[in-house]
């Protein structure tokens, strides 16, 4: 092997190691960090505190009422936004297209009428959740508004050192 | 040894050049997210000032200071903004709300479909493709309690198509305790029966088990009647209920009486599950059903046990079911049992954005000689497979089965495609 196929060959192979890692790298940044994620209901909802595992029930659809008369509204972030990384990585525990699918099969298997609605803004999520009785959303808790409930997640509140979903 | 080298170089280039391509969409995932942080940052800079041009004595809502976020957290570094909505925005709000509020009836139509490809090595059979099951979902909320489920399906036959009435389900919720709906369900014995019912697209594999085969008899797959349905209060157990009371099997043994029964014998089925809470993923549960049937002027009691365990997570995805039909004679009080079963276990890789599953099953049928409302239905056989989502709405699957029916039969190997999909 001469000398320039040799320097051919490692650059080659040197570009080749940069353009994968940065691929590997490109794929495994999923989420990122930042604020707490803050669980927000309408002001007149009968719950204050919910275990982690609950607040997957209702977002799972598999609680369906505050009580009798209230039935939860769930309301979720449209792709992209932190806010839904962090609902499917924590609560849901599923990847985008293993939600979309979740839901599909629940509206199908008759045990949801509708699929949680999709808000695109923190204002619109505010307007609905403080509009709507039974709302429930996630927002970045810097962004909570008075008007919001915010809710203990496994007793915690955003800013806690134990809160689960950040 | 250098051609060979720069030929792996090569190679190895374009498949990182490929690889740099794929992460373009990521590229404009981050650009989307960074845009989306300066609208919220604008609609702040917004807020802020409104407020200011409002006198400062508007007074924050009640239920906010009850639950005050940590004095550490940025929400309270800066003092939140003076909440006296102007007018626009109160009717802004309104709109807002009014279209997002649900609207009733608010009809849902959703389908499912799939196009087959079939080859075995059976005598008698001839490869080629089919188009499978053409399904219509429907599902309406008719008030904030009350939600209409139909279902309807469009089936290939050699001479057109058949279309059947699957599933047609009224439902009242009182609250998640107790919701009662009437109508044509598919019976909630075991888990695959209620899990995926018409979709090719909602299950791993090509086919559902043979105990739960469509148009098949092992168990009654669809009911007439009235169910009720609910969570039992039960802390981290996670249990629920259905209970029903039906029609039960019609003249034709796979049917259920959608006209009307033909006895004045009343079917029931119970059903019980529990998703413990620390475990998410997990399900288990039990089936009881009980019927009278009328086969041929002969009477026979039907009895059908199930027991099912599921890990629905797909790293692994792990179903196990088991079922056993007693049928007794009423006049000679002669029994059978017959049973069955499938284990099937799935992976989803970590590999290709995730979108890739091989998955295997087993599964057996045994029938006594003596059973007599059953034709037999022997079975035992392994699939394995493998499932491809080619987007988040349509998938590929290929299987290769080996399976033989009743002892004089030979073993047959298959080999299955299929595109399933939903629009």
């Amino acid at each position: 092997m001469n000398a320039t196929n040799k320097r051919v060959a490692v650059v080659l192979l040197s570009l080749t190691f940069l353009l994968l890692s940065f691929g590997a790298h490109s794929i495994a940044q999923t989420t990122r960090g930042g604020a707490d994620i803050a669980v927000v209901v309408h002001p007149e909802t009968p719950v204050s505190d919910l275990s982690l595992s609950e607040v997957r029930q209702v977002l799972l659809g598999e609680r369906q009422y505050w009580n009798s008369k209230l039935p939860v509204v769930l309301l979720i972030r449209a792709p992209v936004a932190r806010e839904r990384d962090v609902v499917l990585h924590v609560i849901y525990q599923m990847t985008e297209a293993q939600f979309k699918q979740y839901w599909v099969a629940k509206i199908f298997r008759a045990e949801a009428a509708s699929p949680p609605k999709i808000v695109y803004s923190n204002d619109m999520q505010y307007e609905l959740i403080s509009g709507i009785p039974g709302a429930i959303g996630f927002m970045d808790a810097r962004n909570v508004r008075p008007g919001l409930k915010v809710l203990r997640v496994d007793g915690h509140l955003p800013g806690d050192k134990d809160y689960p979903l950040h | 040894m250098v051609r060979a080298l720069l030929s792996f170089g090569v190679a190895l280039l374009a498949a990182g050049i490929s690889c740099a391509q794929s992460s373009t969409p990521t590229d404009q995932t981050e650009q989307i997210r960074v845009l989306l942080e300066r609208i919220q940052q604008l609609e702040r800079r917004v807020t802020d000032l409104e407020a200011k041009q409002v006198p400062a004595s508007a007074t924050a809502v009640s239920t906010a200071k009850e639950n005050p976020l940590p004095s550490q957290t940025p929400q309270q570094q800066t003092p939140p903004p003076a909440t006296q909505p102007h007018d626009h925005e109160v009717r802004e709000q309104a709109a807002t709300v009014q279209q997002m509020e649900q609207h009733y009836p608010s009809l849902q139509i959703r389908g499912f479909g799939d196009v087959d490809f079939a080859a075995t090595d059976q005598k008698g059979t001839n490869s080629g493709f089919n188009l499978g099951q053409l399904d219509l979902h429907l599902a309406s909320a008719l008030s904030r309690k009350v939600t209409y489920f139909g279902e309807m399906t469009f089936n290939a036959q050699p001479t057109g198509y058949t279309v059947e009435v699957e599933r047609n389900i009224i439902r009242y919720d009182y609250n998640d305790y107790f919701k009662i709906s009437f109508g044509r369900y598919h019976t909630p014995i075991g888990y695959w029966n209620t899990a995926f019912h018409h979709g090719a697209w909602l299950q791993t594999t090509i086919s559902r088990p043979d105990m739960v085969r469509i148009g098949g008899t092992f168990i009654p797959v669809h009911f007439v009647g009235f169910l009720a349905e609910g969570n039992i209060p039960s802390g981290g157990a996670g249990l629920s209920y259905n209970v029903g009371v039906g029609n039960g099997r019609g003249n034709v043994i796979s049917r259920p009486g959608d006209a009307g029964d033909n006895n004045n014998n009343r079917a029931w089925v119970a059903n019980i599950y529990s998703r413990p809470r620390g475990l998410y993923g997990l399900q288990m549960g039990a089936s009881v059903y009980r019927d009278k049937i009328n086969l041929m002027g002969r009477d026979f009691r039907e009895w059908i046990i199930g027991a099912h365990l599921v890990w629905t997570k797909e790293t692994p995805e792990f179903l196990a079911e088991f079922v056993n039909v007693n049928h007794r004679q009423v006049l000679t009080d002669l029994a059978t049992n017959s049973q069955a079963f499938y284990v099937q276990l799935g992976y989803r890789l970590p590999w290709f954005e995730r979108t890739v599953k091989p998955y295997y099953r087993f599964e057996y049928t045994h029938t006594p000689l003596s059973e007599q409302v059953f034709t037999n239905q022997d079975l035992v056989g392994s699939i394995f497979g493998t499932r491809w989502d080619i987007s988040n709405y349509a998938a590929f699957k290929a299987e290769y089965r080996y399976t033989k029916r009743e002892i004089a039969n030979p073993w047959v190997n298959g080999f299955f495609l299929q595109t399933a999909f939903t629009f």
